[in-house]
């Protein structure tokens, strides 16, 4: 599970037993969905594949950076010599075109920077979010009409434009994931400010909040004790949802030429390049297209099964953890 | 030189570039032979010639245009008084009359040329060129509204310096003399032997004064070529000729289609698509400005009728490493020379495509005759870089363990000066004990940072062409101490000011042998070659397709593109 999910999690760890009840219900629920199961499995597997990438590399013997100039055909542009892109037992996935460095390591290498980039940049959108959201549900009218236009603002500004512009002006020797992550948790907090406070209003009217607020606590204890608890489930569904976005934001950026810097490998950057070679070494594309197709769509799925199993009208559907669905169904 | 005419050179770099780009499909004649495969190879009049481009024919009038050589589109509309010889190859290289009855007549100390043009040549409309036309046609191009030209005849005729053009001064250049309508006589400031490359630019075409609308001129210029403009959309986006009725005729463009359909704005991964399709119009069609990626180099080669309609030719162009020696550590020569020692000239030119697209650079001159190449490889790297040699000068110079540098490359996608190429030398450069850190910057940035001595890096990716194919025009801007430009566009990037080499291009100048030039250029770029200011990479190579019915293709040394005048569809 994401650092963003956690992070969401922590914050509303001491809750009471009713809502622990809960999370044990929503994991019965998620447990239900075998493609969400599936697809956390696939997100475990690449997370564990970005964190070992460089013991995957050494097991297999190679390094991203390192040009192989005698394993491409220069006389035909560059093309890998050999069937599928020169695999054999040295290149596991083949080389790259022109270049001759390994294939599988730089692949590996760029799930770093690529699932790295989109936590990170989810966990800033989740944290930016839920402190605006809050705090311009909870706030004075005035503090609440100026946060939401704020909000306003930044959810119109176009993401591509905006990063494209932040990050040609930073020096080049600020370290580039990093800024990346930087630039996209920044500009793109605008949905999840918007969501936080609807969600906060609703959440202000209960009873149970009213009545924390009479007792006389701050407006810090009362959203950390009541109001995240009953956040967590819109929160952390939208940023399962946000994870995919920001590592097709990376890619994009990548793409564009202002995301991380070669040699650096991400996997934008290598779709990037490789997108001339489809018809003459599609292999060079296949893999890191299909690995962020793959890491998009268990994401997604993750995604939509955690928002099933976090709503009751969903959940019920599912059949589980509602004693209401069965006798309806039966009825 | 003055700063405005370096700052139009800068211009003329990039006009070089879309000029290379404006390039290459050449062929062998064996190659016309084995294409043949659809019938008889033997060029007939008729049909219509499509040419896909991604760039548009803009500004298309002969006072604005950039070219080398009078370009390829504008040379079906344009005569010049001499014109580039329409051959494959080196003889390619050569400059011949065009207009005029011979390449010019200098006097002795060549400041002073004159020519006399040919009997009977006519305008489309039929009345008679004389050689007042062609001097009013010089005249537009210094008019500030029609600018865009090299910047040569500012700098070369005597007192045109501050000269604005017909409209604003009806005396005109007193520099070029019109005797009679046959004659015409050219007074330089300074010895130029190589004015007879100069009068192939577009800027030496007639122009009549009574047909001359200022800048809605291009819209419809008189045409003195065998071709006449019928359309011409979106400024040159797209350009449709038709034969000129009163074409005099000339030696030099065969004219074989009937229709020239110049269509621009093209992707070129599309323009390739097409020519790799050749279906319908684009079976007659070929591209001017468009290559082979190495990736379609790739599928191209292993495709026999494909390989077999792809043109091959040689532009005189090097890419290079350049040092600033005002910058630590490379005002250092021997880390110079180390670097000069480690670079792998197999990765980098892997990394610009192959073996194909690029063929190794030791010497900064291009790899041909006309240049006066004469070998060289002063600090042998060989293939892949002699790291070992790298180190002992290295610790020679004081650094035992290695060295951290910043190389700076643009951004562009472009193979030139691309990320990849700056990559290539990080890998080759580490064996070497050289860390490379890379400076990528956005391409506009890049040029304006390398062009001016208050902010040139000290160690960057650069390319340079000629705007005619000898050592002049290639050697002068770069390594002579007076164009050393301190506010404005600075080419002269490696600082060189030393006097032997400053003389020695002012003497080659005024030799109007051009073979006796050419091997004092090649003698010269030896001799600045032993400062290693600049390590010369590789001689980019043009690799472009043409339609299956395509033939008589011929591509020069001196564009190193398929020549649209030649090329017969029928």
């Amino acid at each position: 599970m994401s650092e963003a999910l956690v992070a969401v999690e922590a914050a509303g760890a001491d809750i009471t037993a009713p809502a622990a009840s809960g999370a044990r219900q929503f994991w019965r629920r998620l447990r239900a969905q075998r493609a969400a199961l599936v697809a956390a499995a696939v997100v475990a597997l690449l997370v564990l594949v970005a964190l070992a990438a460089p013991l995957l590399t050494a097991l297999e013997g190679q390094d991203p950076t390192t040009y192989h100039p005698g394993l491409v055909d220069s006389a035909r542009g560059g093309v890998p010599i050999g069937s599928l892109g020169g695999i054999s037992a040295e290149h596991w996935l083949g080389v790259e075109p022109q270049t001759g460095r390994d294939l599988f390591a730089r692949l590996v290498e760029g799930a770093r920077v690529s699932l790295g980039v989109a936590f990170a940049a989810t966990l800033i959108q989740v944290l930016i979010g839920v402190t605006i959201g809050v705090a311009a549900a909870m706030g004075s009218r005035w503090l609440d009409q100026v946060l939401s236009r704020v909000t306003d603002i930044i959810v119109a500004l176009p993401l591509m434009i905006m990063a494209l512009a932040l990050l040609a002006v930073v020096p080049a020797s600020f370290p580039r994931p990093v800024l990346v992550a930087l630039v996209i948790g920044l500009i793109a907090w605008g949905n999840v400010a918007k969501i936080v406070r609807a969600q906060t209003l609703t959440l202000k009217g209960l009873d149970h909040v009213a009545a924390a607020r009479l007792s006389g606590w701050g407006a810090v204890r009362v959203a950390r004790r009541e109001l995240l608890p009953g956040l967590a489930a819109p929160v952390i569904t939208y940023a399962a949802l946000l994870v995919p976005t920001n590592i097709s934001a990376e890619a994009a950026l990548s793409f564009l030429g202002v995301g991380v810097k070669p040699p650096t490998p991400s996997w934008g950057q290598m779709i990037t390049a490789a997108d001339v070679w489809y018809q003459a070494a599609p292999q060079y594309l296949l893999f890191p297209a299909g690995a962020l197709f793959t890491t998009v769509l268990a994401l997604t799925v993750l995604g939509d099964g955690v928002r099933t199993a976090l709503d009751p009208r969903a959940a019920s559907r599912l059949r589980v953890g509602t004693g209401r669905a069965r006798k309806e169904d039966a009825a | 030189m003055r700063q405005s005419s370096v700052i139009a050179r800068r211009v003329a770099a990039a006009s070089v570039g879309l000029v290379v780009a404006a390039g290459a499909a050449a062929c062998g004649p064996e190659d016309n032979d084995a294409k043949g495969a659809g019938g008889d190879s033997t060029p007939h009049k008729g049909g219509t010639l499509t040419v896909l481009n991604a760039e548009a024919q803009t500004d298309f009038d002969p006072a604005r245009l950039y070219t080398s050589g009078g370009g390829n589109v504008p040379s079906l509309v344009f005569r010049t008084l001499t014109t580039r010889n329409r051959e494959n190859g080196a003889e390619g290289a050569k400059v011949v009359p065009d207009l005029a009855t011979d390449t010019g007549r200098p006097n002795k100390d060549a400041t002073v040329w004159t020519y006399t043009l040919k009997k009977g040549l006519k305008y489309e409309d039929g009345t008679p060129i004389t050689s007042a036309d062609i001097k009013y046609g010089i005249e537009r191009s210094f008019a500030p509204e029609l600018s865009g030209g090299a910047p040569y005849l500012r700098d070369w005729l005597s007192g045109a310096a501050d000269y604005q053009g017909p409209y604003k001064d009806k005396k005109g250049l007193s520099a070029i003399a019109t005797p009679d309508a046959r004659t015409i006589v050219f007074h330089l400031n300074k010895p130029e032997g190589e004015f007879p490359f100069l009068a192939t630019q577009t800027q030496f075409t007639p122009v009549p004064k009574s047909k001359d609308t200022g800048t809605k001129y291009e819209q419809h210029p008189v045409s003195s070529g065998p071709y006449r403009v019928v359309k011409n959309q979106n400024d040159g986006e797209r350009v449709l000729l038709e034969r000129n009725p009163h074409w005099s005729g000339d030696d030099e463009r065969k004219a074989y289609p009937d229709k020239v359909d110049v269509r621009s704005g093209l992707d070129s991964s599309v323009i390739n698509q097409r020519l790799a399709a050749s279906q319908g119009a684009d079976k007659a069609a070929v591209t001017t400005d468009t290559n082979l990626g190495p990736a379609e180099l790739a599928r191209v080669s292993g495709d026999k009728s494909l390989a077999a309609r792809v043109g091959t030719g040689h532009f005189g162009y090097t890419n290079y490493i350049a040092f600033n020696p005002k910058v630590k550590p490379f005002d250092d020569p021997k880390v110079r020379q180390a670097i000069s020692y480690a670079v792998d000239r197999s990765s980098v030119i892997n990394a610009a495509g192959g073996s194909a697209l690029a063929e190794p650079a030791t010497t900064f001159l291009p790899d041909q005759k006309s240049f006066g190449y004469t070998p060289h490889d002063l600090f042998p790297a060989g293939k892949s870089g002699n790291a070992a040699k790298a180190k002992e000068l290295l610790k020679e110079a004081g650094h035992p363990n290695g060295l951290t540098v910043t190389l700076t490359h643009s951004n562009s996608k472009d193979f030139e000066t691309s990320p990849e190429i700056a990559t290539a030398l990080q890998d080759a450069l580490k064996k070497a004990g050289i860390t490379v850190r890379l400076q990528g910057l956005e391409d506009n940035d890049y040029r304006d940072k390398i062009h001016s001595i208050k902010t040139e890096p000290g160690f960057f990716l650069a390319h340079w062409g000629a705007d005619w194919p000898s050592g002049g025009p290639f050697l002068a801007p770069i390594f002579d101490g007076r164009q050393i430009v301190k506010d404005g566009a600075n080419f002269n990037t490696g600082l060189l000011d030393d006097k032997s080499v400053n003389t020695e291009i002012d003497a080659i100048n005024k030799l109007t042998d051009l073979n006796a030039a050419a091997a004092r250029w090649g003698a010269l770029d030896k001799k600045i070659a032993g400062q290693a200011l600049v390590v010369p990479l590789f001689h980019p190579v043009y690799k472009r397709l043409y339609g299956s019915d395509v033939k008589n293709i011929v591509i020069s040394d001196w564009t190193g593109v398929l020549d649209i005048s030649q090329v017969a569809v029928k």
